[in-house]
């Protein structure tokens, strides 16, 4: 059954379900895991993060300095985000005081903005936050790489992200309601991917995206195209690459959601007038929203810190964060501004949970 | 990236290794593509030490691992401007010259060179210089140098090393600034060509830059001597070009870290690969300019011709100096103009 209509537990049942002693010993070889690969590294990250830079060495020094974030945050990153707030606000202000207004002239409209209320704000002005956002930190020049880069990340991780949702549901939703039998030989068929390794499956799509590759000799050879287009080493094969190496994350919790969902709900909702599009809308996404947002976070969090897939199919030419810190903490020898750069990139994911589980508790 | 995968495999094999101490092991950090498996394999043979071969792509990357610590590596093969760094910092230990009796076999102009005076801390394993490799069928006007290879009609269809002090070398060499002579000024002076030039370039590739070109992905490139000595030996239609308006030499060595554990395999290690035999087994594998003459003898004539490995005017090419500081800003500088 699902969660909304089970009745809550009482104390009584809490009381006698909660984990003893025994259960603490059981789960204790996984904390102490967590505490050494985990909470330990991040420490020493936080810590070399407020370091000084040994100029001799690039290591860091232990004598507390802000520095490392003064180095992130400078300037130019800081004008481009204030800019991007101003327009933003004032664009997203404008855009939705015209819709207000156009509101009252239209009754369909008026009935739309009741249902949303309160969010179509917020939307806007996120939506018009990052427009601006892309736009300066384009054209901050020297100073604004970083900002471009995290800003580029984002873009190509959401959007990575967006296609594995697309690609992701309606194949989690066939599995799940497919037969048993068949149903175990698709879910093999996703995890299959997985007994090569990651490194060997992104140095293939070289093969099928260089332009002698398989693509483009797959479409000159039809007659689509006369001269190859070139995929790799351009952000589109980045996302390519992306795309390919998380869309089981997106696709295994999705399925796990589906699987569970209860039919009579549907069939519920199709006897009671909705249209197959309502049923979807009403009833099945609803339901198997918190499988869409942990495959969300599963694929967005490590997608956003990627670097071998920019490397290897991105020449060295595409730069994401991951990248960078990489650069930072070997090539370039400033451990501290690595770990600086490290730790805003463990307080972005910290946020993008926070909202991902708010919204899921909400929901 | 091949370093990538190396990497990992090696840090595998660390792994499983460090369980059994029994035998001697040789822990070996070098460049990627340069140590072929055969001679790794020979020098178990005859001396019974295991030998694990972790590879890097740069310079700065390796300086960076090994202060780093955790990894105990026995032997690196740092270029000369690096081993300048690391004797400053009092990173090498001193070599038994005694154990190393085949360094009478190195040429004499790769000896007593102006990083290590008297050769206090290095054997050399490869010299070598960077060049302009491009693909005949494709490129129909002759290349001569960098000024003729930055050209808008190649955009796109650059290959060049993933290396910023080589890429703002050839930028300063087509100036007329030296090569040695970084400074804030210097740099700031030749920013712009080398926004110009890196935003031509298709990828930037250290680990193995020839591959770009034989799957034709680019025509042109800039790449390590012997990896364009490949290209050549495999197809006629890549041609080599020692840049005319400059090129330099670079020596990389064998050095022990101060921090080695096992220095005295490290040492057998750089006596044996300047056997003579042994040395030719490396140059047909990863085909650089020997620094070996007695290897030099038993290369058959054709291999001595080929204009990548053996550069017309090898003695009179300099090397890079250590630039201290002034590193972190060409690197900077580098990652500052990429991927725009």
């Amino acid at each position: 059954m699902p969660a909304a209509v089970t009745p809550p537990p009482t104390d009584d049942l809490d009381t006698r379900r909660r984990p003893g002693t025994m259960g603490l010993l059981l789960i204790a070889p996984m904390l102490v895991w967590l505490v050494a690969l985990v909470v330990v590294p991040a420490a020493i990250m936080v810590v070399y993060s407020f370091s000084e830079r040994n100029p001799d060495t690039g290591q860091a020094t232990f004598v507390f300095t802000l520095q490392n974030y003064v180095d992130l945050f400078r300037p130019p990153y800081v004008k481009a985000f204030s800019l991007a707030l101003g327009t933003g606000g004032v664009a997203a202000a404008v855009i939705v005081l015209a819709i207000r207004y156009l509101g009252r002239q239209w009754m369909w409209l008026a009935e739309l903005l009741g249902k949303v209320q309160g969010r179509i704000g917020a939307a806007t002005f996120l939506a018009c936050f990052w427009i601006a956002i892309n736009v300066f930190a384009d054209s901050s020049g020297e100073g604004g790489r970083l900002l471009k880069i995290i800003v580029d990340s984002i873009n190509y991780a959401g959007l990575s992200t967006i296609i594995c949702v697309l690609i992701g549901y309606p194949a989690a939703y066939f599995i799940g309601r497919s037969p048993e039998s068949v149903r175990n030989l698709l879910l093999i068929l996703v995890m299959i991917p997985f007994w090569t390794s990651f490194l060997v499956r992104t140095y293939a799509w070289i093969t099928i995206l260089s332009d002698n590759g398989l693509f483009n000799a797959t479409l000159q050879w039809m007659g689509v195209i006369g001269e190859p287009i070139m995929l790799k080493d351009t952000p589109t094969a980045v996302m390519i690459g992306l795309v390919y190496t998380y869309l089981p994350f997106m696709i295994l919790p999705i399925y796990g959601s589906v699987e569970r969902l209860d039919n009579a709900m549907v069939e519920a909702a199709l006897d009671l007038g909705a249209g197959p599009l309502r049923a979807f809308w009403g009833v099945i996404l609803p339901l198997t929203q918190p499988g869409i947002i942990a495959g969300v976070l599963l694929v967005f969090i490590p997608a956003i810190g990627m670097f071998a897939v920019n490397d290897i199919l991105g020449g060295h030419n595409v730069q994401m964060i991951g990248n960078e810190i990489q650069q930072l903490t070997t090539r370039a020898r400033n451990m501290p501004l690595g770990a600086a750069l490290g730790t805003v990139l463990l307080l972005i994911f910290v946020l993008i949970y926070y909202f991902g589980t708010r919204r899921r508790a909400t929901a | 990236m091949k370093s990538l995968v190396a990497s990992l495999v090696a840090a595998a094999a660390v792994c499983m290794t460090s369980v059994s101490t029994l035998a001697q092991e040789l822990n070996l950090f070098a460049w990627s593509e340069y140590v072929p498996q055969s001679v790794l394999d020979g020098f178990t043979k005859e001396t019974g030490i295991k030998v694990t071969y972790e590879s890097y792509a740069s310079n700065e990357e390796m300086v960076t691992k090994l202060l780093a610590g955790g990894a105990n590596y026995d032997l690196i093969v740092p270029s000369e401007y690096t081993v300048e760094a690391l004797v400053k910092q009092k990173l090498l230990a001193e070599i038994d010259h005694s154990k190393v009796a085949n360094l009478k076999n190195v040429m004499p102009m790769y000896l007593n060179m102006p990083h290590d005076p008297g050769n206090k801390y290095t054997v050399p394993w490869m010299a070598g210089t960077v060049g302009i490799v491009y693909n005949s069928e494709k490129v129909k006007d002759p290349i001569t140098g960098f000024k003729t290879m930055f050209v808008d009609k190649y955009a796109k269809r650059i290959v060049t090393l993933d290396d910023s002090r080589e890429f703002a070398s050839w930028v300063m060499v087509s100036q007329g600034i030296d090569v040695n002579d970084v400074t804030k000024e210097t740099l700031a002076k030749i920013r712009p060509q080398m926004q110009k030039w890196m935003s031509l370039v298709r990828s930037f590739d250290s680990d193995s830059p020839k591959t770009a070109l034989q799957a034709g992905d680019v025509d042109v490139g800039i790449v390590w001597n012997g990896e364009a000595a490949l290209l050549i030996q495999e197809d006629e239609k890549f041609k080599w070009v020692l840049p005319e308006e400059g090129a330099h030499k670079f020596i990389d060595s064998l050095c022990i870290p101060a921090s080695a554990k096992n220095k005295d395999a490290a040492l057998k290690f750089m006596n044996y690969i300047l056997k003579p035999e042994v040395g030719k087994e490396i140059w047909e594998a990863f085909p650089y300019t020997t620094p070996n003459a007695e290897t030099r003898k038993i290369l058959d004539e054709d291999s001595l011709k080929n204009p990548a490995s053996f550069p017309a005017n090898e003695e009179k090419l300099a090397t890079f100096r250590d630039i201290g500081e002034m590193m972190a800003e060409v690197e900077k500088m580098f990652s500052d103009l990429k991927g725009q």
